[in-house]
């Protein structure tokens, strides 16, 4: 039987702190889609994803329900569709990503991942194609989104890519000028990209996976902000070391919803249960910020000295508790820190607290590197590169995922504030310091070579 | 089971203090009786206690209630009831259930607990815990219930929410799961009904 403190606390956690399912994320290999005859790939692909997904929607909110839970965002992953476009050219991409566009739409997910390219160390002719073909494919869709591992701990860090990424960054956001450059929301461009990630833009079905695998991206930061809120109201004077613990249980309990919900949707779907990613994922909503968990922890704002250790702690706390609640434990799992899609870190950037160098700081602690970032349309392709590749650095080093999502929204300029609407929110553009000082050292393009594994300091 | 033959339900109430289940377990021991299982609770300052007893010789269940009566010695008395326990007789089959969690906050006023109540009885769900408790003006309930699994949840969900509403009250119905999982370190799902 129950005890009835029990009860209590789940229902205070549930109702008053809105804890919710954030993503589950049907993950589904295409690579039997593969056909000579475009037409004859897109049909396929087109009934695999909505035979498999068609009832996910359907599935995650009847089981929402009996637990009393809601599952925000129900999407689909897909095995990179570089392998099954090698011998298309651009357009037959532009296809695809309609058909994904559509199959999308009729399983009624917002979101369909996978349209990406593994080039860490080189560009095969599919990489080529999908790379190429970004500003029209993000241009012309509404719920394909990309990715490009560029980079990882046992090849280096691919600066061809680099530098070719930074260029179709820039063409993406001219491709979307209508939308504030929003097209470049879509594409992430990681460092160790993983290959179970739940959440978007950067999720895709990686090798090594099954057929098919539900993931589940838990909730996001507001319970854990009320949880810390709480427990200082009772007592103000807790050490860092006691608000690590009370963010440890809030993550261990909000894990094992993930978990529980994640597992009864697989065996209802049919498929293999994957992982539960226990990243934080903020919403520009009010109390839903990583932000405002940071300023919890005792600094006036974000971006402040401190901040840096204070985002490891969460990062830290979050996966223990995690990591002991469930064994199936994966993705990106750490403490996200979009700018535009939290209002506080949007606030104190827009205040000039919070820049970009201090952002890069914070991901060297955390998940997943600079996300959601505005700059000015100005600012060149070879810049917007070496943005990127001082990130993958930080990952390939320190042997994490880090992650680039940047947008130079055209025609802005810094401090302008641009809405890119929705869970997307709005933030003010930050300001590139050293603009254009990068060019000769992104074009020199080749290969930084894969780090020593020793002498790790 | 029952150690002996002959089991009792004794049921025993009084004003809470140190030594009830002593006098009353001593009263049983005398007559050679075995405790088969017990549970105890203190609510608003007053013990109740209910326990399946077996004796070794068949007794009027009223000599055991008086010899527990007889048993206390601090100066409070002690309301006992004693009944025979009847081997569960063979009903019709029970219906499969799942196990849900009702939790329902809100300003208090007389009639609550009988509006939710009756409204379980309607849909043949079976209280098999019960917690009530009035803080202030608020009052909160927690039933733990088995919900034949004939019903639809969004339908019950509606009907209770609807009553909330009606009655001021903010009222939920979850699958017991969701309070295993977030309380316990091992996750094992309750078994069926």
């Amino acid at each position: 039987m129950l005890r009835t403190d029990e009860i209590l606390s789940t229902i205070e956690m549930l109702h008053a702190e809105h804890l919710d399912v954030r993503a589950v994320t049907l993950a589904i290999n295409v690579d039997d889609c593969a056909a000579p005859n475009v037409e004859h790939l897109c049909r396929k692909l087109s009934g695999k994803i909505t035979s498999r997904a068609q009832r996910l929607v359907e599935i995650c909110d009847r089981i929402g329900v009996k637990y009393g839970i809601p599952v925000t965002n129900k999407r689909i992953a897909i095995s990179p569709v570089s392998t099954i476009l090698a011998g298309h050219g651009r357009a037959a991409a532009v296809q695809v990503a309609k058909t994904l566009d559509r199959a999308a739409l009729d399983c009624r997910v917002d979101f369909v991942g996978g349209f990406s390219a593994l080039v860490h160390k080189g560009i095969s002719a599919g990489d080529d194609v999908v790379m190429s073909s970004l500003p029209d494919v993000l241009a012309q869709t509404h719920r394909v989104c990309a990715s490009v591992n560029v980079a990882s701990r046992r090849a280096g860090i691919n600066m061809d890519a680099v530098h070719q990424i930074g260029h179709v960054i820039k063409r993406i956001a001219e491709a979307t000028a209508a939308q504030r450059g929003f097209g470049c929301a879509k594409l992430v461009v990681f460092a160790n990209i993983p290959e179970d990630n739940p959440f978007m833009a950067g999720a895709y079905m990686g090798s090594g996976e099954p057929e098919a695998a539900v993931n589940i991206g838990v909730s996001g930061p507001g319970v854990v902000g009320s949880a810390l809120k709480r427990r200082i109201a009772i007592e103000p004077n807790l050490t860092l070391g006691d608000l690590a613990e009370e963010i440890k249980i809030t993550s261990f309990r909000v894990t094992r919803v993930g978990e529980l919900i994640g597992r009864e949707v697989a065996a209802e779907l049919g498929v293999a249960f994957g992982i539960v990613d226990l990243s934080l994922a903020p919403t520009p909503t009010v109390g839903d910020s990583i932000g405002e968990i940071i300023e919890t922890l005792g600094l006036a704002c974000v971006g402040a000295p401190g901040s840096t250790a204070a985002v490891a702690l969460l990062n830290d706390a979050v996966k223990k508790g995690g990591l002991f609640a469930s064994s199936s434990v994966g993705g990106l799992s750490g403490a996200f820190i979009p700018v535009s899609e939290d209002g506080t870190l949007a606030r104190a950037a827009g205040r000039g607290q919070l820049v970009l160098e201090k952002l890069e700081a914070m991901t060297s602690v955390c998940s997943v590197g600079l996300d959601m970032i505005a700059v000015p349309g100005d600012t060149p392709a070879e810049t917007l590169s070496a943005i990127i590749a001082d990130e993958m650095a930080i990952g390939v080093i320190n042997n994490k995922t880090t992650a680039v999502r940047i947008i130079p929204v055209p025609g802005a300029k810094a401090g302008e504030v641009v809405d890119f609407g929705g869970l997307f929110g709005s933030t003010p553009i930050l300001e590139v310091r050293n603009s254009g000082a990068s060019d000769v050292f992104v074009r020199r393009g080749g290969r930084i070579p894969a780090p020593l594994q020793s002498l790790g300091n | 089971m029952p150690r002996f033959d002959n089991a009792y339900v004794l049921d025993v109430m009084s004003d809470d203090h140190p030594g009830i289940v002593a006098a009353v377990t001593n009263a049983v021991e005398a007559l050679g009786g075995n405790i088969d299982s017990c549970s105890q609770t203190v609510l608003g300052g007053y013990f109740t206690l209910i326990m399946i007893v077996s004796l070794p010789e068949a007794i009027e269940a009223e000599q055991l209630a008086a010899r527990v009566r007889g048993a206390e010695s601090l100066g409070s008395e002690y309301q006992v009831v004693a009944r025979r326990a009847l081997p569960r007789p063979a009903g019709p089959p029970r219906v499969e259930t799942d196990r849900f969690v009702i939790t329902a906050f809100g300003q208090d006023q007389p009639g609550i607990v009988r509006r939710f109540s009756q409204y379980l009885a309607s849909k043949d769900i079976n209280i098999v815990d019960l917690y009530g408790d009035r803080k202030g003006e608020e009052f909160v309930l927690i039933g733990q219930v088995q919900v034949p699994k004939r019903w639809d949840i969004r339908m019950l969900q509606a009907d209770l929410e609807q009553m909330g509403e009606e009655l001021g009250f903010t009222v939920k119905l979850q699958h017991e799961n969701i309070f295993v999982a977030t309380n316990q370190l091992r996750l094992t799902p309750s078994p069926q009904g």
